[in-house]
């Protein structure tokens, strides 16, 4: 340091400034406390389900008990059909077809929706040519495509996962789009300012801003695709979660037809956690509030 | 360091203006400005906002392209951004997944510099030196305070040992008391690098405190309206006698009423 330097005083940190509190009582509350809350609320929720569907004069044909759709999820969820079975009653059988099912559909949905994306925002001459197709699509409701992919494809898996992949590609292709879009102008000009070309533009500055974005359409995603599944399935097939809900629902099975709604929660919550913890994990620096 | 008599950037009748597509007109932002900056000098724009300030050191910097006229950085032609120009932004412009020390070293991985592995790496502790930040080299930009994060745009800006700093009024954004130790930071950098500084402000007291010269440009199209030479000696920034002079107080008066009317013009929208 010169001496001007010598001259000028300014602040600098206290390294005492960050002391170490441990471990508290307070700080252990305030971790687990979200998680006790919650957990304590739906145990409520089902004792009390349990109390008005036992005490209460409530047909158990519209209203099962708590405690039946956990068994029926339990067994259904443990036991799986025999072999050459023509139809299964086991929730874990049309729980794995459906949630293979989504995934394909989520990951073709992705292998079209994020380079597509990133495309339309990149280059306006792309942009102008399918942007009115993807707002087009994107507005219709997709259920309404149902009738005429089941007249293409009939009642078959490649169907249901068709409807899947058009239920969760718009929000993806969407969200990358306005991702490149909205980057920040001041940060493309301080990496032009250090002599970044356009291929650097786009791999240090306009793909890292988007990613988080893309995340949020893929979260978008799940929660549109699992629309697309259990649809697919009501309309046509013999097989999934969907299947599986007007199955039971037409034999009388209550029970099981919460249990399949139960777990369908489960999985979308599960899910959408799942991606939220990724976007954090990625973009900590988005301070998004979440509902 | 005292200004050479030597021209780094030259402008000559530099003019530029912007496409207003909607209404199907040009918008002239800057009209034929003629400027020379000297080799380690401290030059200041002021003037109201949507003057042309930026459009000026953007046009220095090869961000945008001229309407009309010249600048020349060392006698050549400014076309693009180059390493000899570096610039702090206002809204600090950090990458914001990158931590503190990844962000000054995106000028090397933008350009080859020609550095080896060890001059990039002392070069970074020497910027964090600088501007006081080591220790900070892992956290990342959204940890820090504003005053902070633009100590990080400093280091960036100085990380490719630039001859010519470019700076869009970095401390707008900063409260008043970080301000002026950000301003005393400025001014103590620049001494110490004898780097050639254009700064934008609106701040007066910036101004005159940080410039050797302070050019006052008019509102729509910008023109040069004046330009205040400022003497006093440096270090000014602790030195209350510079504050409290009746000079300063002269000077700032003199400023004031230069920038007066088009700001007043400004907020009439004329």
């Amino acid at each position: 340091m010169s001496k001007v330097a010598d001259q000028i005083t300014y602040e600098t940190d206290d390294p005492n400034r960050i002391q170490d509190v441990g471990w508290t009582f307070r700080e252990i509350w305030r971790r687990t406390r979200g998680f006790v809350v919650t957990s304590v609320n739906l145990i409520i929720f089902f004792i009390l389900w349990e109390i008005v569907t036992t005490y209460g004069n409530i047909n158990s044909l519209f209203l099962p008990k708590a405690s039946a759709m956990f068994q029926e999820l339990w067994v259904g969820m443990t036991t799986r059909a025999p072999e050459g079975a023509v139809f299964s009653g086991s929730i874990l059988d049309h729980f794995l077809h459906s949630f293979k099912n989504l995934m394909t559909g989520l990951g073709i949905a992705c292998a079209i929706g994020i380079p597509g994306g990133l495309l339309m925002g990149g280059n306006k001459y792309v942009e102008s040519i399918l942007s009115p197709y993807v707002w087009a699509l994107a507005s219709l409701p997709r259920i309404a495509l149902v009738p005429l992919f089941i007249l293409f494809l009939g009642f078959t898996t490649t169907m249901q996962v068709t409807i899947i992949v058009l239920s969760a590609v718009f929000p993806i292709i969407i969200n990358a789009w306005a991702g490149v879009k909205t980057t920040e102008k001041s940060l493309l000009a301080a990496a032009k300012v250090f002599g970044a070309n356009r291929t650097q533009l786009y791999y240090k500055v306009v793909l890292p801003y988007t990613l988080p974005f893309i995340i949020s359409g893929i979260q978008q995603g799940i929660g549109r695709g699992l629309i697309g599944v259990v649809i697919a399935e009501l309309f046509g097939g013999s097989n999934g979660l969907g299947y599986l809900i007007q199955r039971s629902a037409d034999t009388f099975n209550t029970a099981m037809t919460f249990a399949v709604l139960l777990l369908l929660i489960v999985m979308s919550l599960s899910l959408i956690n799942f991606t939220r913890w990724l976007e954090a994990k990625v973009a900590p620096w988005r301070n998004v509030n979440h509902l | 360091m005292p200004a050479s008599n030597e021209n780094i950037i030259v402008a000559e009748d530099l003019t530029i203006s912007y496409d207003l597509h909607r209404e199907r007109k040009k918008l002239i932002a800057l009209q034929n400005i003629s400027l020379d900056i000297k080799k380690g000098e401290f030059v200041v724009l002021v003037g109201p906002s949507g003057c042309g300030k930026t459009s000026f050191i953007n046009a220095i910097s090869g961000l945008i392209p001229k309407s009309g006229g010249s600048v020349k950085v060392r006698g050549e032609e400014v076309t693009a951004p180059g390493p000899d120009r570096a610039m702090v932004f206002q809204d600090y412009a950090l990458l914001p997944w990158r931590t503190v020390e990844s962000n000054i070293r995106l000028p090397y991985e933008l350009q080859n510099l020609g550095l080896s592995e060890e001059e990039k790496q002392d070069r970074v502790k020497k910027s964090l030196e600088l501007v006081d930040l080591t220790g900070f080299e892992k956290s990342f930009p959204y940890e820090l305070s504003g005053g902070m994060k633009q100590r990080v745009g400093i280091a960036r800006a100085l990380a490719t040992n630039p001859d010519i700093l470019l700076a869009d009024e970095p401390f707008a954004a900063i409260d008043a008391m970080t301000r002026e130790a950000m301003q005393a930071e400025m001014e103590r950098i620049v001494m110490e690098t004898g780097q050639t500084c254009v700064f934008i402000t609106h701040s007066i007291d910036e101004a005159i405190l940080l410039g050797d010269r302070v050019v006052v440009i008019s509102y729509r199209p910008g023109k040069i309206k004046e330009i205040v030479d400022v003497d006093f000696p440096r270090p000014r920034m602790n030195n209350s006698e510079v504050k409290t002079s009746k000079k300063y107080a002269v000077l700032r008066d003199h400023i004031w009423n230069l920038v007066k009317d088009e700001a007043m013009q400004t907020t009439r929208g004329e």
